[in-house]
């Protein structure tokens, strides 16, 4: 079975061609464009990754994080932030989360960090 | 000595016009005359009419003067009563020498006539000047007054001596002339962000230091609460032997200038993260469109797909210099220091730029090991950066060099290309931000004037130095240099 990823980002282009290239690497992707309904989404489709972007309108990403990492269903699938800010770096791994990837990456680095996470 | 004068002038100025010499004379010699007449039927029998009668003519001729206002009339009165005081009183009075009594009033009047003119011109000719200078002095005041700059002086001691309109609109305060630096006029003063007490301002410095400043930015607080931000040029007067007589400061409120430049930066910095974005989806969807031209397998999709990449690339490479000249602008490019070898960033740096060049041979003089102390991605950057230019301004293709020396502390790096050159007097500009060179025909190179501002900031926080020799249409010679911590 393929490994699941569970993408939050309000960026509906950034969701479509993550997803493509993930899928493209037999992956498992599901997106979320609004940072309400993470959790029940978390705990429904059982993520092996969860990518986050650090801004998201309605609710920030950290906080979502910080969410995920305080309920004991999800708290231990590792969370990598997205941002263009690289000063948010720290202040992700103040939330909680796993890793940071900076806007604009490359897909290598998308590949190998996902890769370093799921075994 | 005006003040002497003053009191010496036998005659004040009525109005405009100066009654001194003539009159006082006149009443001086009439005054004589009649005392004489009336002292010589007195001391023929002197029993019977007695003193009473002169000191009443006397006591008239004072009134007079007084009601007049003519002091000289009334200096004229007393040298006559001291000159009759005196023969009545010490004479042996008979008509032989009353005659010379009288010879010697007129002798007297005609000198006291001769020296109230001398007297009366000279006052007209110091007046004259003083006047001079005093319209001077005002016509001076009038223009400080009305400068669109503030203004303030001060003395030696500190004093304020002069300010004008525009300092106490800018400050919100009045200054009162005659205030001693020093004292607490402003809720709060910063320099740098740092607060500073008002004996360690600009003027109160140069007054006590000497030293002047051209275009200090100082942040207050204003009683009213309001903050401005002034820039502040100060200069402290000399006289020959060195003293410090005086000190000025030409203050000009920048606030709205400022304000403007902080959202330029916010814009800038908001407008690249927002093109981070989609530049990211970009990226990955030419990786995608990469993986299904291999699968169609036709040379010109895939040559077609490469420029996207490398447009695209372009494009970050702008973004991210874009955002790295807005957190210069702010003070939040941070770095992160760490030992490694310059040669192996500097192999790095060429392979990846040799691909982008058919024309252009980049090659390292030296192959020394040398071990530096520095922020790597950054040094990376720079070196990008001198070689690319290197590359951009020879469009004619020759060598490009790169020479790696060191000293006992410093390692200098140099990019030398064979290309258009720069003349002289932009040698210091291209550091600037946002300047671009161009060439004879000032037709510009493609960029944004970026890459050599973001380089100088760079070497300035590694601690060392970036500078440029060139010859126009010889070539270029960047120097870069960086202590060498790993080595101590």
């Amino acid at each position: 079975m393929n490994k699941k990823i569970l993408i939050v980002d309000d960026d509906l282009a950034i969701l479509d061609a993550i997803s493509l290239i993930l899928i493209e690497s037999n992956y498992d992707v599901r997106t979320e464009s609004s940072g309400n309904q993470v959790v029940e989404k978390v705990i429904t489709y059982e993520p092996q990754l969860i990518l986050i972007d650090v801004l998201i309108s309605g609710q920030d990403g950290r906080t979502i994080c910080k969410i995920l990492k305080n309920n004991d269903q999800t708290k231990n699938i590792p969370i990598v932030m997205i941002s263009a800010h690289p000063s948010a770096k720290e202040s992700s791994s103040k939330f909680g989360a796993d890793d940071f990837l900076s806007k604009p990456f490359e897909l290598d680095d998308l590949l190998s960090i996902i890769e370093k996470h799921i075994h | 000595m005006r003040r002497l004068l003053h009191y010496l002038n036998p005659i004040e100025n009525l109005g405009n016009r100066d009654y001194t010499t003539i009159f006082p004379a006149l009443g001086t010699t009439l005054s004589a005359v009649i005392l004489e007449i009336v002292a010589r039927y007195l001391l023929k029998n002197p029993e019977s009419v007695g003193l009473p009668a002169i000191f009443i003519f006397i006591a008239l001729i004072i009134y007079f003067s007084f009601r007049k206002g003519i002091r000289g009339g009334f200096a004229s009165a007393i040298v006559t009563i001291i000159y009759y005081l005196y023969i009545i009183f010490t004479r042996n009075y008979s008509g032989k020498q009353l005659n010379s009594g009288l010879e010697t009033t007129l002798i007297l009047a005609i000198l006291y006539c001769f020296l109230a003119t001398v007297i009366g011109w000279l006052k007209q000719m110091i007046d004259g000047l003083i006047e001079r200078e005093a319209d001077e002095r005002k016509r001076l005041q009038d223009i400080i007054e009305q400068l669109p700059v503030g203004v303030i002086i001060a003395n030696s001691q500190g004093i304020i001596v002069q300010s004008n309109n525009q300092i106490e609109k800018i400050l919100g305060i009045s200054i009162p002339i005659g205030f001693k630096l020093g004292s607490k006029l402003l809720l709060e003063s910063k320099r740098n962000g740092n607060i500073f007490e008002p004996a360690d301002g600009p003027l109160a410095r140069a007054v006590k230091t000497g030293q002047s400043t051209l275009g200090e930015e100082i942040t207050i607080t204003r009683n009213d609460q309001q903050k401005r931000h002034l820039r502040v040029s100060t200069t402290a007067i000399q006289n020959k032997d060195a003293d410090i007589i005086a000190a000025a400061s030409i203050v000009s409120d920048i606030t709205e200038q400022k304000e403007v430049e902080s959202r330029k930066d916010d814009f800038i910095s908001m407008a690249s993260h927002e093109l981070k974005t989609p530049l990211t989806s970009m990226k990955l969807y030419i990786e995608a469109l990469k993986s299904q031209t291999k699968k169609f397998n036709d040379s010109k999709v895939e040559a077609i797909t490469f420029n996207i990449v490398k447009q695209t690339l372009r494009l970050q490479k702008l973004v991210d210099d874009l955002l790295d000249v807005s957190r210069l602008q702010t003070g939040k490019l941070s770095f992160t220091f760490e030992k490694f070898l310059i040669n192996e960033l500097l192999a790095e740096v060429i392979e990846m730029l040799q691909v982008s060049t058919n024309n252009h041979k980049i090659t390292i003089k030296n192959h020394e090991q040398i071990l530096i102390d520095a922020d790597r991605f950054r040094i990376y950057q720079v070196l990008t950066n001198l070689i690319n230019n290197a590359i951009k301004y020879s469009p004619n293709g020759t060598d490009i060099n790169i020479f790696l020396e060191k000293d006992q502390s410093n390692l200098i790096i140099t990019v030398q290309d064979f290309g258009i050159g720069i003349s002289e007097d932009q040698h210091e500009k291209i550091f600037e931000r946002l300047y671009q060179a161009a060439d004879d025909t000032e037709k510009t190179f493609p960029g944004f004037g970026m890459g050599l501002y973001i380089s100088k900031e760079i070497i300035l926080r590694h601690g060392g130095k970036i500078w440029v020799e060139s010859t126009k249409g010889k070539g270029s010679k960047f120097y870069f240099s960086l202590s060498l911590g790993g080595e101590k």
